[in-house]
């Protein structure tokens, strides 16, 4: 999770040709204040905003309700008027076709024509960016199958549920193969597949050179994605810079490791006590996201009927091979190496290392177990982590010792040293990495989604 | 360009799918035929096809007029309010090429609309006198006083200005002008003394009317005069005794040797305030198109017959097909239509919809009476004058003139529908009128804010 796209972050590296502009969004002062007609009751929407956005990032904008998210990205796409300062959108004003030829747009809810089925709108949209019909039916076939709505394309889009609704309205926004994706709240209103599968398009697209544009409230959404994020409050930018960078403690050290030995374990724990002294072990607890979409991948594998949105199987033309398209001229030449985002849905969930026990059981009905259970749940599971700490707690770790066996937790003050990554570099699917601050809890979380399963990280490439 | 027939065709599928016009559609196709049956006029086959036409074409026209209100102002005004205007807009089609996307469409919806109910009207208006089993003489009959399309003369304005003013003078040094009344008053009022007087006959005088440019349709065809006596005195039996003679009068005046063409003389008795036609063959118009109509006053009336100003004589001939009169007839419903299309759309891009609606009804509506409006409106030059002139006055001028312009009453009649006129309706209507209202509504959309103002 850590530098995951450390290549994006320099557009220097990038075989696209040259942009106009350094940044792919750029804000100069931009203010807006709305006024009643008699030009009374002013709201400061957005207020004095110098945003800029670089090419090949994924950039948050976050923010609670109100706090003018939604009016700057409808400020840079000229749907509004600037009270003062001007935006910058590809190097130049969003009002020319030759701009918004290249943007792709997802608003805060997908306007739809609601008597249109999937596949006109879609057409529809295709046809405003004057496609040729072959291009068009390719596309629309593509974006439909890879928002899983393939079987109900005739069907009039007034029918659908909201998340489904957001699907098109997603497809939409692909159309064009644009290289900016503007994308007001891209989950709301979705399931956590459809969450997920979002995330995943846009960590792909990413990979693929884009730059996206988004923003939201939900903060693990935004967490997950985005190489950068700025906070806006009240229309004013309170604080901006790369995740990675704003959520990392460095005062402690996390080491996720597969299933240890009680020797291995003590070993560790006497280093650990020689170099600092306070560490803690348990068990990783597996988000409810994760868990959430493997079950249901499960039993979309027993081809369970369902009459909602399925998991789509690919990408369609933004992952095929296509000479025209835009996207591929902006692919990572040979040499970068590939995104680990770009592994697919059902990948990452079959490596995911939790799957393997569950599987294992009843296909029909499923017992889980309460996650109280720590012993089980430690069987269930393949991982433990390690989290050394250097700040002392002394009274919780002895009561945590005393209740339970497997969390252990000393408080002896000791050094650090390279031998711990030495001794554990001989432990299978060893993973280390600064521990990050989870936004919505304070639970260890297990290091999961782009980085994990696919591609190990070691130390040695996180310094880099 | 693809971009804006997008629009277009999705503009006609919103139509079509909103239902409205799918209603429209089932009531007219439904009540045409059902009105060519049911209707039976005065009871004569004229009568019967005369109110077909009559309440077909102004039942096709108010519904066609109506739809066109409610999708051309429901299509945007509901773009803005359901915001797909955002996706819309921020792809790459500039905001003048969305308006014109949205206008064809609604204009192709019309015209498409629009030929196929004139179709079904001049199906059954022609099958009419097939199914009504009408003799001979009766088909004969429709066919010179309906099938067919006439051109009519009316007798050319004679220039009075000069024998009013020459009046007013005497009567100012009289001092006999009417205090109570202004100058123009007068004016106006003497001039159209002036003008009944032209066309007024004493006892024992004769009125001759000449006109050049007749031009019938075929040689065998006839001549029509039409006219509405109007007396001084009433006669006793409300008649007027009358001798016409219509031909190449020059043949008399000038004493020809020999009659080349034929002058046919009627002696009449008619009864005054209601129209009458006297039905002549075509070949009493002279070979250089030239035709006159004399009216004699026989002496026994014992009163001055006047000729009303408006419709009190016409000359017609046939000279053209019924036909084409009538693809002209809906080509004027056209020109209208478009003028709402535009309307509708132009006021949409900054009122909402029931508001927009309610005002393309009213100018509908004022539309339809412009004649009393513009009159009323009058008014104003003389309480208010040079404000009016240049505030109220132009804009008051962008009311369309659908009564008119009202092509409903030329097929009842039989009137042929000039090209000139054709042309003066579209350059009116759609080229000015229409055009000045669209430009007004493209540069609000192009520079207002199409989101909605959310905090």
């Amino acid at each position: 999770m850590v530098n995951r796209y450390s290549q994006s972050e320099n557009p220097a590296q990038l075989s696209s040709p040259k942009p106009d502009s350094q940044y792919a969004v750029e804000t100069f002062s931009l203010t807006k204040i709305f006024t009643d007609w008699w030009g009374r009751n002013k709201v400061v929407a957005v207020d004095n905003l110098d945003l800029k956005v670089r090419y090949n990032e994924v950039f948050g904008l976050l923010g609670p309700n109100g706090s003018g998210k939604t009016t700057t990205l409808k400020l840079l796409l000229s749907l509004l008027h600037p009270t003062k300062g001007k935006a910058l959108v590809l190097g130049g004003d969003s009002r020319e076709p030759k701009i918004t030829a290249r943007i792709g747009f997802l608003p805060e809810e997908s306007y739809l024509y609601e008597y249109l089925s999937a596949r006109e709108t879609l057409d529809f949209y295709g046809r405003l960016f004057g496609l040729n019909a072959k291009l068009r039916k390719v596309r629309i076939e593509a974006l439909l199958e890879m928002v899983g709505l393939q079987a109900m394309a005739s069907r009039p889009v007034g029918t659908f549920s909201k998340g489904m609704a957001r699907r098109i309205g997603l497809a939409q926004a692909l159309i064009n193969d644009p290289e900016l994706l503007i994308l007001d709240e891209p989950t709301a209103g979705l399931d956590p597949i459809g969450t997920k599968q979002i995330k995943d398009l846009i960590k792909q697209l990413a990979g693929r050179g884009k730059t996206v544009l988004l923003c939201s409230h939900l903060l693990a959404d935004v967490e997950d994605i985005c190489d950068r994020i700025a906070i806006l409050y009240g229309g004013r930018l309170q604080s901006q810079g790369q995740v990675a960078a704003l959520l990392q403690r460095t005062d402690k050290k996390q080491i996720t490791t597969g299933d240890l030995s009680m020797d291995a374990i003590e070993k560790i724990k006497q280093i650990v006590q020689a170099e600092s002294g306070q560490y803690e072990i348990t068990s990783p607890m597996e988000k409810l996201e994760t868990f959430f979409l493997r079950i249901v991948t499960e039993a979309e594998k027993e081809a369970q009927p369902t009459s909602g949105a399925v998991v789509s199987k690919g990408m369609g033309f933004l992952a095929a091979e296509s000479a025209e398209s835009v996207l591929d001229k902006l692919v990572a030449p040979e040499g970068v190496p590939k995104r680990s985002a770009e592994v697919s849905l059902q990948d990452a969930l079959r490596r995911s290392p939790g799957a393997g026990p569950v599987r294992d059981g009843s296909q029909q009905v499923r017992e889980i177990e309460p996650v109280q259970d720590e012993d089980v749940l430690r069987d269930l599971t393949e991982e433990h982590s390690v989290e050394l700490s250097r700040s002392p707690a002394e009274s919780i770790a002895k009561s945590t010792r005393e209740e339970n066996p497997s969390a252990v937790r000393d408080v002896e003050p000791e050094q650090v040293n390279k031998s711990i990554l030495e001794e554990l570099s001989s432990l299978e699917d060893i993973e280390t990495s600064e521990p990050t601050e989870n936004k919505d809890s304070d639970l260890p979380r297990r290091q999961e989604g782009a980085g994990g399963p696919d591609k190990p990280r070691t130390g040695e490439e996180q310094d880099a | 360009m693809r971009s804006l027939w997008a629009v277009a065709k999705n503009t006609i599928a919103q139509a079509v799918r909103m239902k409205v016009a799918v209603i429209f559609i089932i009531l007219l196709l439904i009540l045409l035929p059902v009105m060519s049956l049911a209707m039976p006029g005065d009871g004569t086959l004229k009568g019967r096809l005369q109110t077909f036409v009559s309440y077909g074409l102004g039942l096709t026209n108010l519904l066609l007029c109506l739809l066109t209100i409610i999708v051309s102002t429901y299509t945007l005004a509901s773009d803005i309010k359901e915001r797909q205007i955002y996706t819309i807009l921020t792809k790459p089609i500039r905001r003048f090429q969305f308006l014109c996307g949205k206008l064809l469409g609604v204009v192709l919806l019309d015209m498409v609309l629009l030929a196929v109910f004139c179709g079904v009207i001049y199906g059954l208006t022609v099958s009419i006198p097939v199914m009504s089993g009408a003799g001979a003489e009766e088909i004969e009959g429709v066919n010179n006083e309906f099938f067919t399309a006439r051109a009519a003369l009316t007798p050319a304005v004679v220039d009075v200005s000069e024998e009013v003013r020459e009046k007013y003078e005497k009567l100012r040094q009289l001092g006999q002008l009417p205090a109570q009344l202004s100058p123009t008053k007068v004016f106006a009022e003497l001039t159209r003394q002036k003008k009944l007087e032209k066309r007024a006959a004493a006892p024992a005088n004769e009125l001759v009317w000449e006109f050049d440019n007749v031009r019938p349709f075929e040689p065998n065809d006839r001549i029509f005069v039409r006219f509405k006596y109007d007396v001084s005195v009433n006669p006793p039996d409300l008649n007027v005794y009358g001798r016409w003679l219509v031909g190449d009068y020059r043949q008399y005046q000038f004493g020809a040797a020999e009659m080349k063409t034929p002058i046919y003389v009627f002696d009449r008795k008619d009864l005054i305030r209601t129209f009458h036609e006297i039905v002549v063959h075509a070949d009493a118009v002279a070979s250089d198109g030239y035709l006159a109509v004399v009216f004699q006053n026989i002496p026994i009336n014992d009163t001055v017959v006047i000729f009303p100003l408006e419709e009190g004589l016409e000359v017609l001939y046939k000279a053209r097909s019924f036909t084409l009169n009538f693809i002209l007839a809906a080509l004027v419903i056209a020109a209208r239509l478009i003028f709402l299309a535009a309307f509708g759309i132009s006021v949409s891009t900054w009122l909402s919809f029931p508001v927009a609606i309610l005002t393309c009804l009213v100018i509908y509506f004022t539309g339809s009476m412009s004649g009393f409006v513009f009159e009323s409106l009058d008014f104003f030059t003389e309480s208010w004058g040079r404000f009016f002139n240049y505030t109220l006055r132009p804009v008051v001028k962008l009311l369309p003139q659908f009564d008119q312009f009202n092509p409903t009453e030329n097929m009842v009649y039989a009137r042929m529908l000039s090209w000139s006129f054709l042309g003066y309706v579209f350059g009116v209507m759609v080229c000015i009128k229409a055009m000045i209202l669209w430009v007004l509504g493209v540069v609000i959309f192009t520079y207002r804010e199409v989101a909605k103002i959310t905090v």
